[in-house]
């Protein structure tokens, strides 16, 4: 043995002193470290400045996630342009996910409903155009998939400016209100985002969506159906005989991703009729309350229709004026569940609903009465 | 209304239901590109009839294993 008892004692007391002084000096250099940060703590500002720094590496991380969300949109939506025949997609798809629709003056809200349906529908038409002018022979699918693919891509790229405006003028105004507004909104929206996502690809296979339930309802009548026709853009009614009462049904034109003018098809069908429809029956996908099951059916009364206004009010008016009740029945959902693949418990409600409106129409109206029946939604995989 | 997105992380398979418009044959398959509701897609093998896809919907994979 080289070393004995004696001298191992003797190392590890050498040893030890030299540790202690490392020690001492860490010890000393963290209580220098905490004696400053607390010094620094009470310097104006400084706290502010640090917690503003965390929070906008938190937001600068969601945001990061956005922009992944939708350069991911972008090139699902480029390369859709090219299978379908859109020479320079990029340019293309940067020159339409740049529109903006200006709403009409409000502050004088005469006839602002036609002002609006004017630019909304003229918005719509001008990109059909724009898509059309580029590949003359496109189908009216591919055509429609090219439309609802830009408009996904076109949120994503709204949501995307506006968090990083707020981002960017947070840290220029050293704002740290406005910097934790955006830490409570942000998570939101990387969820929304992530959600218009899984869209894109699901309206892009051709899958129907939860926001598909009044159409499907619609497409089970119609499958009866003697007669259709094209009763106003992207939008298809046809007439089934049901336990002596004329139901004329209205849904917007599969399997095309479109929402169709539902509005404007009730009004003509009103008219046509004479105002002698005894009820206007809406059935449309609505939002859950968190903690509402996915499926419950609820009814009621008025437009089932989530439109900024145009076909709503087209429908309310012509009610109006012929004095005809509204019912309304929904089937709740969340907002991803509406815009991603129908859920098994929302296609389950889909006969459900069916039997529901039966029903309704045999409580509410009488032999040989004219029923307008309305599947609001977007019909994509949804034929007639 | 709700801006609920719990269901985010759950992986969902597409299925495709079948079924016979004169009896109450069904069938549920995988959904394949270019199915949409309520295409003609043969004939029933019960009675002949004529079949059609009734629905397109998505369950969880926790959902098809119960």
């Amino acid at each position: 043995m080289g070393l004995d008892i004696f001298g191992i004692i003797a190392l590890a007391q050498s040893s030890s002193s030299s540790n202690s002084l490392g020690a001492n000096l860490l010890y000393f250099i963290i209580y220098i470290l905490f004696l400053g940060s607390f010094v620094l703590a009470f310097f104006p500002g400084f706290q502010q400045r640090s917690q503003l720094w965390f929070i906008s590496r938190d937001v600068e991380q969601k945001l990061s996630m956005i922009e992944n969300y939708l350069k991911d949109s972008k090139s699902v939506s480029e390369k859709l342009l090219k299978d379908k025949g859109i020479p320079d997609p990029k340019a293309f798809l940067n020159r339409v996910i740049e529109r903006f629709v200006i709403d009409p003056v409000s502050i004088e809200p005469t006839d602002i409903i036609s002002r609006m349906k004017l630019l909304m529908r003229s918005n719509e038409n001008t990109v059909r155009e724009m898509i059309t002018r580029l590949n003359p022979n496109i189908d009216p699918v591919s055509r429609s998939q090219i439309e609802i693919s830009a408009e996904v891509t076109m949120a994503l790229n709204q949501i995307y400016k506006i968090i990083r405006h707020y981002l960017l003028m947070a840290k220029k105004l050293n704002s740290i209100m406005i910097m934790y507004q955006l830490q409570m909104v942000a998570p939101i929206y990387v969820k929304l985002a992530e959600a218009y996502d899984k869209a894109q690809k699901v309206f892009l296979q051709g899958i129907p969506v939860g926001d598909g339930l009044g159409p499907l309802v619609a497409s089970r009548f119609l499958m009866k159906a003697s007669h259709k026709w094209t009763v106003s853009q992207d939008t298809i009614a046809g007439i089934v005989e049901f336990e002596q009462r004329r139901l004329i049904v209205v849904k917007a034109e599969g399997p095309m991703a479109t929402v169709g003018t539902p509005g404007e098809a009730v009004q003509n069908v009103i008219e046509k009729e004479e105002g002698k429809v005894a009820r206007i029956i809406t059935v449309d996908a609505a939002l859950k309350l968190e903690g509402e099951e996915t499926g419950s059916i609820a009814e009621g009364m008025g437009v089932a229709m989530g439109d900024p206004g145009p076909e709503k009010i087209a429908i309310e008016r012509v009610a109006v004026k012929y004095n005809i009740p509204i019912d309304a029945v929904i089937v709740k959902m969340s907002m991803e569940e509406a815009i991603t693949e129908m859920r098994k418990e929302v296609y389950e409600a889909a006969d459900k609903v069916v039997d529901y409106v039966k029903n309704l129409i045999l409580e509410r109206t009488k032999p040989g009465d004219t029923v307008v029946l309305v599947g609001v939604g977007n019909t994509a995989g949804i034929a007639q | 209304m709700a801006m609920g997105f719990e269901s985010s992380k759950e992986q969902l398979k597409v299925k495709t239901e079948i079924r016979c418009m004169t009896c109450d044959y069904k069938i549920v398959r995988d959904f394949q590109q270019g199915d949409f509701v309520p295409k003609i897609v043969g004939q029933c093998p019960k009675d002949g009839g004529q079949l059609y896809i009734a629905g397109i919907y998505a369950e969880s994979t926790a959902q098809q294993k119960k």
